[in-house]
């Protein structure tokens, strides 16, 4: 081979690649409005990504998958929460799920939080081809309990323990059926300092009726 | 050293060496943030900042590497002096003190968030300025002589590309998906094509010094292997459109251009043994040698294999997103970049302190360390993504439970860490103490002859 020949290989491959690459992009470009609801994405949801970007966010959560590794993967959040969590896990991390691992308070303005979280709103709507991918074991098992994805969903496990899982701020509930019954755990979740004035969980009577019968329900039941 | 204008290249790599201890010190803090959550820093320098301030110091300091390694190359290949060192030198300070006000800026929370990119809009612009100097600066050498070898030409190539496709992380965009999309334009296109260019240019430069074999042997595998990364890399931006929102058919083009990325990464081992094999000139400062097979050999595994392992859909739908990338992004970065840049700063720093040969000892002692604590290090970062893949993502476990479970890995990951750290500062004291050893008697003699 000569030179001239190598060089020639040089241009056009390059040149193939970059024609189909762009094609592709024109093409990727005209269907991402769809793909990602592009007509719920407001003022507040763009204001929202700048929030996002202005307190480098990005650098400890990945979107999308990218990103920092430090903290999870918030594209499915509001999903796996509800936005009304997001927005009061922003306002006080520490105070909502008390990890050993801390996400600093970053004292976002209240109109700064509304516009981050209807930016996550929106991220929650993109079409990612089915990413992130279900637990297989979750796949396999059927639909959980309503109690127990309503546990998984309100991050319980941050502060209780179950089957050896989960956070020790509070008591293990792995066999909490066997001391407590479900009308005391009922009320627990509505006013935790009904049984101990002294508590520090967070009051669940946000909850509608239904989902915390349904988790006092699943709790007694474990014994 | 032939020309007065190569000298330019110290300061160069000067700071390049300064921030990439800097860089490492940065790793170690961003790295006992995962090993304890007790963060004492939490308000000074939580995670994001200090991630952030060490992948900035890694571009900042291979690019302060690559810009002093032109400086060194060009005027050889071009047979003239630097069009202008002013500018050279003007071009050093302003990039210096546009990383500065970076880093400071994060400190500050002064920050613009994507990865990487982190650097608020007018410092960018302030880059943007940087590379047009240098990139005028290069091309009106070239034009003084217009010798256009093969490796004059990649390297321009290499050099304009990097500066074009800055310009594609600078805008805000509302979509999230269109950002990212734009954003791997300079993520991927940089690391998979144009630094490719740069790396390849040097590499063939250095190899055909220093084995003397002939340039049109050298040149013509660089063509042919710059060719293939550029087919396969081009439309290989594909991996990184899985799962962004981006339409479905890139799973296919992604996976197949993507899984021939490490081809043309193999044909570069292969030539660099067969160059070294067919030498024909004695290598007098053989480490330098060391570090380019070094180079070749850890580039092709961190970015070739370990890139391979994960990039087809059906893997990488469970890895994309965890410790399984950190793996590979340390590993990719420094055998392709890390160890290139130190192969060309090995080979050019002798001649700019006039020595001709000197003292490999504490050379080969960074290189085994280094390497080794890289290995143990990416090896601790697979098995923590593994962990919280199968723990996560099969599993189902919340994400702060699975992260203790990966604790005993991040352990080794840090104090592989440390190592590494060690080899970093042996390289360091070794730049600044570089001396001339004489030739041993043997060398002397086939001199005479």
């Amino acid at each position: 081979m000569t030179i001239s020949q190598a060089k020639a290989i040089f241009i056009w491959s390059t040149v193939f690649s970059a024609v189909l690459f762009l094609a592709l992009t024109y093409d990727s470009v005209s269907k991402m409005p769809q793909r990602t609801n592009e007509k719920n994405l407001d003022e507040h949801v763009a204001a929202g990504k700048w929030v996002w970007q202005k307190y480098n966010c990005n650098d400890c959560h990945t979107i999308l998958g990218i990103g920092g590794y430090y903290a999870p993967d918030v594209t499915k959040v509001v999903s796996y929460r509800d936005a009304d969590w997001v927005r009061r896990f922003i306002e006080d991390p520490e105070k909502v799920w008390p990890a050993s691992r801390k996400m600093p308070n970053l004292h976002l303005k209240d109109q700064e939080i509304a516009d981050v979280t209807a930016f996550l709103t929106w991220v929650n709507g993109i079409d990612t081809n089915n990413w992130p991918p279900k637990p297989l074991t979750v796949a396999a098992a059927g639909a959980p309990k309503p109690g127990e994805a309503i546990f998984k969903d309100q991050g319980c496990s941050a502060c209780h323990m179950i089957g050896g899982i989960g956070g020790t701020a509070g008591p293990d509930l792995t066999q909490v059926g066997g001391r407590r019954d479900k009308e005391w755990i009922e009320e627990q979740l509505k006013n935790p300092k009904s049984h101990n004035p002294n508590s520090i969980m967070p009051s669940y009577a946000k909850l509608p009726e239904k989902d915390r019968e349904d988790l006092a329900d699943y709790l007694s039941g474990l014994k | 050293m032939q020309y007065e204008s190569q000298r330019i290249a110290y300061k160069y790599f000067v700071i390049s060496a300064l921030l990439f201890g800097l860089q490492v010190i940065f790793g170690l803090i961003t790295g006992a943030k995962y090993v304890w959550d007790f963060d004492p820093l939490i308000n000074i320098l939580p995670f994001n900042t200090s991630r952030a301030i060490h992948l900035n110091l890694l571009i900042v300091w291979l690019l302060f590497g690559f810009m002093g390694e032109t400086y060194y190359l060009v005027p050889e290949e071009a047979e003239t002096e630097i069009y202008s060192a002013k500018l050279a030198n003007l071009q050093l300070y302003l990039l210096a003190v546009i990383g500065i006000a970076a880093i400071t800026g994060y400190v500050f929370g002064w920050s613009w968030g994507m990865p990487f990119l982190e650097q608020p809009t007018v410092l960018k612009i302030g880059i943007v300025i940087v590379a047009l100097i240098f990139l005028f600066n290069i091309f009106m050498t070239m034009m003084k002589t217009r010798k256009w070898t093969g490796i004059l030409i990649v390297l321009l190539a290499g050099l304009v590309l990097l500066a074009l496709l800055f310009l594609s992380g600078i805008f805000f965009m509302k979509n999230l998906t269109t950002q990212y999309y734009y954003w791997f334009w300079v993520i991927h296109l940089w690391t998979e094509g144009a630094w490719e260019l740069i790396a390849g240019a040097i590499m063939a430069f250095v190899l055909l010094k220093l084995t003397g074999v002939d340039r049109e042997l050298v040149e013509k595998w660089l063509y042919i292997e710059v060719g293939l990364v550029l087919f396969t890399g081009i439309a290989g931006t594909g991996h990184h459109y899985y799962w962004i929102g981006t339409p479905k058919y890139w799973l296919w083009v992604g996976a197949a251009f993507g899984a021939l990325e490490p081809l043309p990464i193999f044909l570069m081992v292969i030539d660099t043994l067969r160059h070294v094999r067919e030498r024909k000139v004695e290598i007098e400062n053989k480490i330098v040698l060391y570090w380019a097979v070094g180079s070749a050999v850890l580039h092709f595994f961190g970015a070739g294999v370990w890139g391979f392992a994960h990039n087809l859909p059906q893997v990488n739908r469970w890895t994309h997103g965890t410790q399984v990338t950190a793996s590979h992004g340390h590993f990719a970065f420094f055998g392709a970049y890390v160890m290139l840049n130190l192969t060309m700063i090995y080979f050019a720093l002798p001649k700019l302190k006039g020595i001709r040969l000197f003292k490999h000892g504490l050379s080969l002692m960074a290189l085994r360390t280094m390497t080794f604590s890289m290995l143990m290090m990416v090896l601790a970062f697979a098995i923590a993504g593994i962990v919280q893949i199968y723990l996560q993502r099969v599993l189902g476990m919340d994400y702060l439970t699975t992260q203790r479970f990966m604790k005993p890995w991040f352990t080794v990951l840090w104090i592989s860490g440390w190592g590494f750290a060690l080899g970093v500062l042996m390289y360091i004291i070794d730049f600044f103490t570089l001396k001339q050893v004489e030739p041993s008697p043997v060398h002397r003699r086939s001199q005479n002859e």
